[in-house]
């Protein structure tokens, strides 16, 4: 991960469109697929395509005035554009919204992923434990745990997007999973 | 995530895991993100560009006209 905000931090200071172009490009190389997870995670995979483009300009147009140093900063940055971004599609299609997605739906994404990386019984056993745990709770609780467990933010990540304390937010996601687990077993 | 009890702790890792690669091959990528990126470096260069021609865009006067403001109690 270092060499992303070393990337970053070249691409500021570098002048020529086509040096600027390739150092893009490997910028986002690697941080695409996280992108795609949390939009594709955020609302309808139809809608999701074009709310990933538009992220992606939006980010790749202000590359040159992030300010930080470290790779947290960077990734947080990012995610608050994505957000940004998308709460600018939420108002303006409120049926976009991703919706809690089905157990079978989220299997049949494990599935896919078999094709490349075979399920052995164990692992399957818990995946099927990891879906109960994420579709149980309630929506607003099983956002949190998949915000968190599956997109990769952060207690401060998740608590800037929901304006709450660092604190408040891990109590919260701990609360969530106790009840997951409660409701599972 | 370290106070994670280990059993949820390795479902849920293994869960993201495949769900990315999943996504991954389900959309895969690139050539259309990779044309939106060189498209907006290109387009923020040529502003950047446009900005050095002519940089003798003057700021507003601060004697011109302008609306009023909030009327004066």
């Amino acid at each position: 991960m270092d060499d992303l905000i070393k990337l970053v931090k070249t691409y500021r200071v570098t002048a020529g469109l086509a040096e600027r172009i390739r150092l893009a490009e490997e910028i986002f190389r690697l941080i695409e697929p996280d992108l795609r997870v949390f939009v594709f995670s955020s609302v309808s995979h139809e809608a999701a395509k074009d709310a990933l483009q538009e992220i992606l300009k939006a980010v790749a147009i202000s590359l040159k005035q992030f300010k930080g140093d470290t790779v947290k900063e960077f990734w947080a940055w990012c995610y608050r554009i994505a957000r940004n971004k998308l709460n600018d599609h939420y108002r303006s299609k409120a049926a976009d919204r991703m919706q809690p997605t089905p157990p079978e739906d989220l299997w049949q994404m494990m599935e896919l992923s078999a094709q490349d990386a075979p399920m052995s019984p164990a692992v399957r056993h818990d995946l099927d434990y990891a879906i109960k745990l994420l579709t149980a709770a309630k929506p607003d609780c099983s956002d949190l745990l998949w915000r968190h467990y599956v997109i990769g933010l952060d207690y401060g990540e998740i608590a800037e997007e929901r304006n709450l304390s660092y604190d408040n937010a891990r109590m919260k996601i701990g609360r969530c999973l106790d009840e997951a687990k409660s409701l599972v077993s | 995530m370290a106070e994670l009890p280990q059993k949820e702790q390795l479902a849920l890792h293994e869960f993201s895991v495949r769900y990315r690669a999943a996504l991954a091959k389900q959309h895969q990528t690139p050539e259309q993100s990779l044309d939106t990126v060189r498209d907006a470096v290109r387009e923020q260069y040529e502003q950047e560009q446009d900005a050095k021609r002519s940089p003798s865009v003057e700021p507003p006067s601060p004697t011109k006209e302008r609306e009023p403001d909030e009327p004066e109690p």
